[in-house]
């Protein structure tokens, strides 16, 4: 299987706190690979990294080929066109209502009709389970919610690659459920390449083909989740059962 | 030696980031400039700035200028009272106002009142990651953001400039004419006998310069916003005080080469 996104020896420090320190990475095309480890150890960084919105110190990223740290301005939102993105905190625009959130990307880059976005918006609304919710504000809804609205516009133009920043946090079980189904059946229905932040081991294990483990700045396990289930590796074991007492320091 | 030290040090850093700074809003302000006549228009974007920077500011624009030309004509007249001159004080009025009062109060006024708010949302937008989801959808914030203010403030600002001067002018007649009874005719003959066109256009022009910097440094602060609720407020403080020197110092260069 090709590489959709090749992270290559990337490393990255904000200050004097070293985030990334070697990562390494390749992402399967037309899979869903799950990034997990704990908190504070630039997951979220890892996805901004991919999109160009963050550069790296030193190391090379490519996306489909093109190296973003060398691509220029233009090249580079041609290129972030491919991407639809997930935020942790769903970042909506919170002077628009929710229906105009998600019309936003299909307003900017199709040439649809006022009334063929209208019914796209209440299509991807019903994906998410929020019909009804079209004239709320972000700030008239819950994090669940807002995350879900998010999930609608990011899936609005079937982007090829979907960065997820927690999905699922937040969102109760059933929804979880839900939204693992979305995942999911996207993935498989437009062949899109996936890329999944997640500390949810129920679904980790559900959605994915493939998943890292980050820790300490580097990848320090990467397999199938048939691999992570059995392998002994006391990091992986430790982040499973939620174990404070192991390799990861939590102090 | 260490505290010496210590003191070079620090002015050297700050004088190196305050260049780096300028040459960020420059950058931006050129990459702003390019942008201007790229797809899509967002002409609704830029009408509710206009709206917002323009037409809202009105209020505060007139009492600015009506209160400034009040003082102003009542300080002329009591100067020029000392050697029987009074009827002169519509000329320093006319002058001072559309020269210098008009272009620099409501640029001032504006800064501090539609600059940062500017500041305040983008810097909100910045820190609440609204900023990178526009990236993400492959939508420069540039062009979706700064582009409209920028033309916005372009444009409103030579207007509100005008509704400055000519509350200006009516404030100084009112002090002049109908409370210190000065003949009106006389007043008025001198007030417009030393304006000429190139005042005006140079008024207008100043406005213009001012309403460039008010939104680039506005935006500029805005983007770099750095770490929450806090970071707003500083950002916001910042862009103010920024832009009212910037347009105290630019004044005075404009007006070494136009006069």
């Amino acid at each position: 299987m090709p590489n959709m996104i090749e992270m290559t020896d990337v490393h990255k420090s904000f200050g004097r706190q070293k985030v990334h320190s070697g990562i390494n990475l390749n992402v399967v095309k037309g899979a869903i690979t799950v990034i997990i480890g704990p908190s504070g150890t630039g997951k979220s960084v890892l996805l901004k990294e991919m999109m160009g919105l963050v550069l790296p110190d030193s190391g090379k990223i490519t996306v489909d080929g093109v190296d973003i740290e060398t691509a220029t301005k233009s090249r580079l939102l041609e290129l972030r066109k491919k991407f639809g993105m997930l935020f942790q905190n769903a970042a909506l625009f919170d002077s628009m209502t929710v229906s105009e959130n998600v019309a936003f990307p299909l307003k900017e880059h199709t040439a649809m009709t006022e009334r063929e976005i209208k019914s796209a918006v209440a299509d991807r609304l019903r994906m998410v389970g929020l019909s009804g919710a079209d004239d709320k504000y972000p700030s008239e809804l819950s994090g669940g919610m807002k995350k879900r609205v998010g999930l609608a516009r990011a899936l609005a133009l079937e982007p090829e690659i979907m960065l997820y920043d927690e999905p699922t946090t937040g969102l109760d079980p059933i929804m979880t459920d839900v939204v693992d189904d979305l995942i999911f059946d996207t993935q498989k229905k437009l062949d899109i390449t996936s890329v999944v932040i997640s500390h949810d081991i129920r679904s980790v294990l559900k959605i994915a083909d493939y998943i890292g483990m980050i820790y300490n700045g580097k990848i320090v396990r990467y397999g199938t989740p048939e691999d992570f289930r059995t392998t002994d590796d006391p990091y992986v074991r430790q982040f499973f059962s939620g174990s404070k007492d192991g390799p990861i320091k939590v102090y | 030696m260490g505290i010496i030290k210590g003191a070079l040090e620090l002015t050297g850093r700050k004088t190196l980031k305050m260049f780096a700074d300028a040459g960020s809003v420059a950058v931006m302000l050129m990459d702003a400039v390019r942008m201007i006549p790229k797809r899509p228009f967002r002409l609704k974007l830029l009408l509710k700035q206009i709206e917002f920077i323009g037409a809202n500011s009105v209020p505060i624009v007139i009492l600015t200028g009506i209160f400034t030309g009040m003082v102003f004509g009542l300080q002329c007249y009591v100067g020029f009272r000392n050697f029987g001159a009074e009827s002169m004080a519509g000329t320093i009025v006319a002058l001072a106002m559309i020269r210098e009062l008009g272009p620099v109060l409501s640029s001032i006024m504006v800064a501090a009142r539609a600059g940062s708010a500017m500041t305040a949302e983008l810097g909100t937008m910045k820190v609440t990651e609204q900023i990178d989801a526009l990236y993400s959808m492959a939508v420069d914030p540039v062009h979706y953001l700064m582009v409209p203010r920028l033309t916005a403030s372009m444009i409103a600002m030579p207007l509100m400039n005008g509704i400055c001067i000519l509350f200006g002018l009516l404030g100084g007649y009112f002090v002049n004419v109908i409370v210190m009874g000065t003949n009106a005719s006389m007043y008025y003959d001198n007030s417009v006998l030393y304006v000429n066109g190139a005042d005006i256009f140079n008024s207008m022009f100043k406005a213009l310069v001012f309403g460039i910097i008010i939104a680039s440094i506005c935006c500029y602060n805005g983007f770099n916003t750095k770490m929450g609720a806090e970071g707003v407020g500083k950002a916001t403080t910042t862009a103010v005080v920024q832009s009212c020197v910037l347009i105290l110092m630019f004044d005075y260069i404009m007006t070494s080469f136009l006069v």
